[in-house]
């Protein structure tokens, strides 16, 4: 008896003193284990991830005063300046897509600012508000209205904001004309839009400066740790290429029927520009832009050099061949079917590592729910 | 009832192990387990309901993947589900209160049964070790004392019980704890000291042994320790003069794999409430006399049961239990890769296993192919379970030859790239991608569509 009283004071000890410090908030002094996750997680934090949604409000704010000047006199030359600010301001969202976590999960950004349509849907009819459709008709509709509240939950109202609304106002080919009815509704509709999407980044971009010492100080790799997001993060926005972004409208669930009107952007007519800037972007967050204090210097540590060498090479190869696409990729998707059948090989062989050997390396669980498991 | 004699002298052989099993024995440490059990399982159910897993893991999923022969297992509707867990919350707490425990104790085992056979891919061995308790809890008398039942006469009351009541338990316990053991006398577990050398890197978090933890030796002092501990922590349990020392290890290592492992959920507390049945009968009269401010009475024996009926269900279960997890012997090639014999066996915390898979559809008619969205059909939790089960793959293929008939395809054919990582080894293909998968009929034969392990680094 008195063995188990010890025992268990002894316990009590441990499990006390083991919660008082984990609850502490991160663990004071350096960590002398080999690798410095805290490092690692500062950088991403401030020489990444920060500085990237910065440039984004910059973007944002370019695009804005650009839309103004082209709805206040809509004219081809306006037409092309919006363009540009546009291209820019989505190519800028394709580098901080990879962070939908934290801040960003709060604010819905991804589904607010450039809805991919979700991974659990079927590709398989062209009506369908999938992918990255734009719900043109919801848009008209609430123009002509007037009465609508971008703030809902709905699948329509996703597909009625942001990038996806954005390039169908300002750059449809009929863009000019469609301005010349209903003028004040549509002004109105396109800055609220932009408002929007603005206000969401500037949330996120301001709730980085609470959250990040959330983010620098959890090194854990459980469910919903930020090392746990980056890695399942990694293979999202895989997932994301290999479905929505080119597997899905070229017509891989569809039997090779593609759906161009459902490519990234599409009347900006840079969907392969973005798919190239998704992935090197992915490469980057992978690798912290190579300063050594990256998830793939992380997982030298561990051994696994080759592993990462692998990955790398198989990333500089999907940049290759997407590269190799031409814009518009809705007329790729035809016209040169084999440069996009071999570019989705290399995503998937480029998935497959991200998704199981990375994460199953680093201890990291891919799933997006917390679970039991032994 | 009967009063008891404590003279009797006992015989050797088989009758007298037989006689050991009915001897009279304090049911104190039945009591103490049942009230455990039951507070337990009331806790974990409502642990369950509130993390929202009954509507992500029961209502949400289009699909289930059903038990081999238990396919007709279906799950209920919103409210059928929660009207589940509330009777399954109340006849836990029941069997913590000893309260109409005959009613609850199979209502309890029921159902729970009933929830863990809809959906594979929840299959926990702690969920098996819960249900097996909740069958034997049936047939043993746990509320003869310190119960509701006592209390409102509807059960008379007793303290002492035949052996065997106790040593069922105990004999579970050890169960799980050997077969668990042995399972770690792997060569990646001991020689290779993984997975944990992939899990103790990621706690660097914790305090005080968090920096040692990407040390080498740590990982192999996890691993042997781990695998001692199981294999012989029932025996110690068993020995008198060791016991209490032996708990106090209890204790010690399931608190430190929660700790080290918040994701193994409950299991740690499973084990440390269903040990204290090994402690004697002595130690739990005290304490349960103690907590309910009783004084000593008179032996009183509760004994229901016919011999010539309790024996050979007796050997039938003890049996079983023995006999079931050595199935693995009769498959060929690696069972943590093939898993054919690795549910129901006590395989705990063992490997690092991740997959992904990729199917097409096949029309065998027009040639046209097409590729499967995986989360259209599942959850990200049910992929990650198939993508590394056999059995699995094999019936989500069948659901996918259904469901692209439905769809009009004429005659559909499945086939699956699956590349599986296995203990830190790099991820190889998994399943013959030649092999239409729905033509694949389950049964317990190997799996001859399995490609073979290959045992690189």
């Amino acid at each position: 008896m008195r063995y188990l009283v010890i025992v268990c004071g002894l316990v009590l000890c441990v499990v006390l003193y083991s919660c008082s410090k984990s609850s502490g908030g991160p663990s004071p002094g350096p960590s002398t284990s080999e690798f410095d996750k805290t490092a690692m997680l500062s950088s991403y934090a401030d020489e990444l991830i920060i500085p990237a949604y910065q440039k984004m409000q910059q973007a944002i704010t370019e695009l804005e005063t650009a839309a103004i000047a082209f709805l206040d006199n809509p004219g081809s030359t306006s037409q092309e300046t919006v363009k540009a600010a546009y291209r820019n301001a989505h190519l800028q969202y394709e580098r901080i897509e990879a962070f939908n976590f934290g801040p960003a999960g709060v604010a819905l950004l991804e589904v607010n600012a450039n809805f991919s349509g979700g991974l659990d849907y079927s590709f398989t009819q062209a009506g369908e508000l999938t992918g990255f459709s734009i719900d043109s008709s919801t848009i008209e509709n609430n123009i002509s209205t007037g009465s609508y509240d971008l703030a809902v939950y709905s699948r329509n109202n996703f597909y009625s904001q942001g990038f996806p609304a954005l390039n169908y106002l300002l750059l449809d080919p009929h863009a000019i004309e469609k301005f010349k009815v209903n003028t004040t509704g549509r002004v109105k509709y396109v800055k609220d839009v932009l408002a929007r999407l603005k206000s969401l980044i500037d949330k996120v971009a301001a709730d980085w400066g609470t959250y990040r010492s959330t983010f620098t100080g959890n090194t854990e790799t459980n469910v919903g740790s930020p090392i746990g997001n980056l890695v399942n993060q990694f293979a999202y926005e895989m997932d994301l290429l290999k479905g929505p972004r080119i597997g899905w409208p070229f017509g891989k669930q569809s039997n090779a029927i593609p759906f161009p009107l459902k490519s990234e952007a599409y009347f900006a007519g840079m969907s392969a520009a973005l798919a190239v800037e998704n992935i090197k972007s992915l490469k980057i967050a992978y690798t912290n832009n190579g300063n050594g204090k990256g998830i793939a210097d992380y997982l030298k540590s561990l051994g696994k050099a080759e592993l990462n060498d692998d990955v790398l090479s198989r990333f500089d190869k999907l940049i290759a061949s997407l590269e190799a696409i031409p814009d518009p990729l809705s007329d790729a998707f035809t016209s040169q079917s084999d440069l996009i059948d071999a570019a989705y090989k290399d995503i998937q062989q480029l998935l497959t590592l991200l998704k199981t050997d990375v994460p199953s390396a680093l201890g990291v669980q891919i799933t997006f729910m917390d679970n039991d498991g032994d | 009832m009967t009063a008891i004699n404590f003279s009797s002298r006992q015989p050797s052989g088989i009758s007298g192990f037989l006689n050991s099993l009915m001897k009279p024995v304090a049911v104190a440490p039945l009591v103490t387990f049942r009230i455990g059990f039951g507070l337990l399982m009331f806790a974990s159910t409502i642990r369950f309901w509130l993390k929202g897993w009954i509507d992500a893991i029961y209502i949400q999923p289009k699909f289930h993947f059903t038990y081999w022969g238990f396919e007709w297992v279906r799950p209920l509707s919103t409210n059928g589900m929660q009207l589940v867990f509330l009777l399954l919350a109340l006849s836990a707490l029941c069997i913590g209160l000893g309260f109409l425990y005959r009613l609850a104790t199979p209502i309890f085992f029921l159902l729970f049964s009933y929830v863990e056979l809809i959906d594979v891919t929840t299959y926990l061995n702690h969920y098996y070790f819960v249900s097996l308790i909740a069958f034997l809890l049936i047939w043993l008398p746990a509320n003869c004392n310190y119960s509701l039942d006592v209390r409102l006469r509807l059960t008379p009351r007793s303290n002492r019980v035949p052996a065997w009541t106790v040593a069922i338990i105990r004999f579970q316990i050890a169960v799980v704890y050997v077969f668990a053991g042995l399972a770690k006398l792997d060569p990646d577990w001991l020689l290779q000291a993984q997975p944990m050398r992939i899990w103790l890197p990621s706690k660097s978090h914790l305090p005080v042994v968090g920096p040692y933890l990407h040390k080498e030796w740590a990982a192999y002092l996890f691993s042997w320790f781990g695998a001692a501990y199981d294999l012989l922590i029932a025996v110690f349990l068993l020995i008198r003069k060791t016991r209490p020392v032996a708990y106090g290890f209890v204790i010690l290592f399931h608190l430190a794999t929660a700790l080290f492992f918040p994701a193994i959920g409950i299991f740690p507390y499973v084990m440390i409430v269903s040990s204290l049945i090994f402690l004697s009968g002595d130690t739990h009269e005290k304490f349960l006399s103690k907590i309910f401010h009783r004084t000593p009475e008179p032996h009183v024996l509760w004994n229901k049961y016919s011999t010539a009926l309790l024996y050979p269900c007796l050997a039938i279960y003890v049996t079983f239990q023995v006999l079931f997890p050595l199935r693995f012997l009769f498959y060929p090639d690696r069972l943590f890769w093939t898993e054919q014999g690795f549910r129901f066996s006590w395989r705990v915390m063992l490997m690092e296993k991740s997959g992904i898979a990729y199917f097409r559809i096949h029309d065998a008619n027009t040639h046209a192919n097409t590729e499967v969205n995986n989360a259209e059909f599942l959850t990200p939790l049910q992929e990650k379970m198939m993508s590394t089960q056999p059995d699995l793959i094999v019936k989500y293929a069948h659901f996918l030859k259904k469901e692209f008939s439905k769809r009009g395809m004429k005659n559909p054919e499945v086939y699956a790239e699956v590349y599986v990582t296995l203990n830190g080894r790099r991820s190889t293909l998994f399943v013959d991608s030649s092999f239409n998968l729905a033509s694949v009929k389950l049964s317990w034969k190997p799996y001859s569509w399995i490609l073979p392990f290959k045992n690189q680094p």
